[in-house]
C-alpha cells in the first residue's frame, strides 16, 4: 500500500507537466526548435515544480500549526495568517509597489503571527479555541480592510486584486520557482531540526517544559519560520486554502501514527496533493484554468470530511 | 538541596522550607495550593525563589534542568492522538538506566506497551505516569496524586515502587491518601488556605492529637491503619 502510493505519486509528478489546454508528447521536449519545448520548459515545469513545493510548505505549516496552538482546525489559513499576507499584498499593489510584493506578504503574515501571540499569552493554555476565534476575527477584519482596498484602488488595481485572492499557479520561467524551492527547503530543514521539541510539545507545554524544552524560544522560531514561508507563497500564488488543514489530518488518519514521525510525509504528501490539484484544474476543458482553490476545496472536502466519518466509526 | 524562600502569590502565602537527600509528602484540602506549589518548585510557575542545587528552575533550560527536577501531573494529557505508549516512554527516557520493558514489568503493566496513549484507561494512564517519572530518574520527582485513580492491589504495588529508595530518590509526594502516606513514613508537610501550617515528622504528625486538629473527626487510626471515618 504504502509503496504504491509512493509510485502513484511519482507518476502524477511526472506526468503533471504533459497534460494541460495543449498537450506535449516526450519527444519534443528536447527540440529547442518544437514549441513543445518552450511549453514543457518554461511553463509547465516550473508550475508542477511550485504547484509541488506550495502543496509542501502549506501541509507542513499546518503540522506547526496544529502542534502550536493544540487546535487540529489550526492553520495559516483559520488563524488569518494567510489571509494578513494577501491584505499586504493588496496594499503593495495599490501603492505601486509591484516589485516588493513578496516583502509585503511576509509582513502580512508575520505581523498576524505577532498579534495571535500577543493575544495567546494572555490566555491560559487550555484556551485554545478562543485563539481559534481570535483568527477568525482577524480574518473577517482582513477581509473588510481588503474591500476598503477596493473602493479606493482604480479598475487596473482592483482587476490585479481580485486575480490575486483566486489563488493562482500561472508563472513563466524559474524565477519564482527558485524563491518557493528555498523557502520549502527552509522550512523542512527547521520542522526537522526541532523535531524532537515538537515530539514533547505533542505531549503537553508543560510536558515540553520538564523535559527541558524552551518552549518560548521554540515556538516563536516555528511560528517566524512558518510566517517567512507562508508568506513567501502567498506573495507568488495568492492564497490557497484547505491544504495546510486538511493534508496534515489525512496523512494522520490513514497511517495512525503519531505527528512527529509524519514530517517527511506530509510535506511530501502535500505537495503532490496540490499538483494533482493543479492537473485537474488545467484539464477540465474549460477555456481558462479554474482557480486552483476551486479544486483543493472540491477534492479535499469530500474526502477530509469521509475520513472524519469513518474514524469516528 | 532544595530550597523556597519566602514564596508569596495569590494562592500561596509565605512559603518556606528546605529537602535535603529526603523524601517529603505534601498534604492539605482540595483547593490548598498543593499543585500550585508543585508547579512553583518545578519552574512551570516561574519564580526567583526557588533553588535546586543552588539553581533557579525557571531560568535554565535543556538537561541543566531537566536532570534537576521532573513534575507528573495526577492526569495524563496527551494532545497527538497516535503517540503509542512505548514513543511516550521513549522520550522519557533521560537518566535512567532501566529499560522500558524492565519499568513496565514493575508497574506490572507490560501489555500498554503497543497501545495509544489515548486508549489507555484511568488507572493505566497514571501507571504510565509511573513508569515515566521512573525512566526520567530526575533527582528531585513531585508527584501529584500518584494513586488517585487505581484499584487497592495497583496502590500496593505503587506503594512498595514510591518506599523503594533504589527506584527513585527525594520524592515529593502530594496524596490525600493520608493511609500511604502513614505507611510510607516521610516528612509530613501539610498546607492550609496557602500556608504552611505542618513541617514535621511523619509521627508527630499522625499523632491522635494533630489528626483531630488537622482532620477533626472524618479520619481514624484503626490497626494501625489511618482509614477514613465514615
Amino acid at each position: 500500500m504504502r509503496y504504491f502510493l509512493v509510485f502513484l505519486s511519482l507518476l502524477i509528478l511526472l506526468i503533471s507537466p504533459f497534460f494541460g489546454q495543449i498537450d506535449i508528447s516526450f519527444a519534443n521536449i528536447f527540440d529547442t526548435t518544437k514549441m513543445d519545448y518552450q511549453i514543457f520548459w518554461d511553463i509547465r515545469l516550473p508550475r508542477t515544480i511550485l504547484a509541488f513545493f506550495v502543496g509542501a510548505i502549506l501541509a507542513l505549516s499546518g503540522l506547526v500549526f496544529q502542534t502550536i496552538f493544540r487546535n487540529p482546525m489550526s492553520s495559516p489559513f483559520t488563524l488569518g495568517v494567510a489571509s494578513g499576507a494577501t491584505l499586504f499584498t493588496a496594499i503593495a499593489i495599490v501603492l505601486g509597489l509591484s516589485s516588493f510584493v513578496s516583502f509585503f506578504a511576509f509582513l502580512g503574515s508575520l505581523a498576524t503571527i505577532v498579534i495571535l501571540f500577543i493575544i495567546a499569552s494572555r490566555f491560559h493554555s487550555s484556551e485554545t479555541s478562543s485563539l481559534l476565534l481570535v483568527g477568525i476575527a482577524l480574518s473577517f477584519f482582513y477581509s473588510a480592510s481588503l474591500m476598503v482596498l477596493f473602493f479606493i484602488s482604480n479598475l487596473q488595481e482592483s482587476y490585479e486584486i481580485v486575480r490575486f485572492t483566486m489563488g493562482s499557479l500561472d508563472i513563466v520561467g524559474f524565477k519564482d520557482t527558485y524563491l518557493v524551492i528555498l523557502a520549502g527547503i527552509f522550512i523542512l530543514f527547521m520542522v526537522k531540526y526541532y523535531q524532537n521539541s515538537i515530539k514533547l510539545l505533542l505531549v503537553s507545554y508543560q510536558f515540553a517544559h520538564l523535559k527541558g524544552c524552551n518552549v518560548k524560544q521554540t515556538n516563536y522560531i516555528l511560528l517566524i519560520s512558518v510566517s517567512i514561508a507562508v508568506g513567501i507563497c502567498v506573495s507568488i500564488t495568492g492564497p490557497i486554502g484547505f491544504v495546510g488543514l486538511i493534508v496534515p489530518h489525512i496523512i494522520k488518519t490513514i497511517t495512525q501514527k503519531s505527528a512527529h514521525t509524519l514530517i517527511l510525509p506530509i510535506f511530501f504528501y502535500g505537495g503532490i496533493f496540490l499538483v494533482l490539484c493543479d492537473l485537474i484544474a488545467r484539464n477540465l476543458g474549460t477555456t481558462s484554468d479554474i482557480p486552483i482553490g476551486v479544486v483543493t476545496s472540491f477534492l479535499g472536502a469530500p474526502f477530509f470530511i469521509y475520513l472524519i466519518i469513518k474514524r469516528k466509526k | 538541596m532544595l530550597k523556597i524562600n519566602n514564596y508569596d502569590s495569590l494562592i500561596l502565602r509565605n512559603i518556606s522550607f528546605e529537602l535535603q537527600n529526603k523524601n517529603l509528602i505534601i498534604l492539605g484540602s482540595n483547593g490548598a495550593g498543593k499543585t500550585t506549589l508543585a508547579k512553583v518548585l518545578c519552574g512551570i510557575i516561574p519564580s526567583l525563589n526557588v533553588f535546586i542545587e543552588e539553581k533557579n528552575p525557571s531560568g535554565i533550560y535543556g538537561d541543566e534542568r531537566a536532570k534537576l527536577i521532573n513534575y507528573i501531573p495526577p492526569k495524563l494529557e496527551v494532545y497527538d492522538d497516535f503517540m503509542s505508549v512505548e514513543e511516550f516512554l521513549e522520550i522519557n527516557k533521560l537518566y535512567s538506566y532501566k529499560s522500558i520493558d524492565e519499568v513496565l514489568r514493575l508497574v506490572n503493566c507490560e501489555y500498554i506497551k503497543n497501545k495509544k496513549c489515548k486508549n489507555l484507561s484511568s488507572g493505566e494512564s497514571q501507571l504510565l505516569l509511573l513508569s515515566s517519572a521512573i525512566l526520567h530518574n530526575a533527582k528531585y520527582t513531585i508527584f501529584d496524586e500518584p494513586t488517585s485513580n487505581l484499584d487497592p492491589q495497583k496502590i500496593k504495588n505503587s506503594f512498595h515502587i514510591l518506599q523503594d529508595e533504589d527506584i527513585l530518590q527525594n520524592k515529593i509526594i502530594i496524596t490525600h491518601n493520608l493511609n500511604l502516606a502513614y505507611k510510607l513514613g516521610f516528612d509530613i508537610l501539610f498546607i492550609k488556605d496557602g500556608r504552611i501550617a505542618f513541617n514535621d515528622s511523619s509521627e508527630q504528625f499522625f499523632s491522635d492529637a494533630n489528626l483531630q486538629l488537622f482532620f477533626s473527626d472524618s479520619v481514624k487510626k484503626h490497626d494501625d491503619n489511618i482509614v477514613v471515618n465514615l
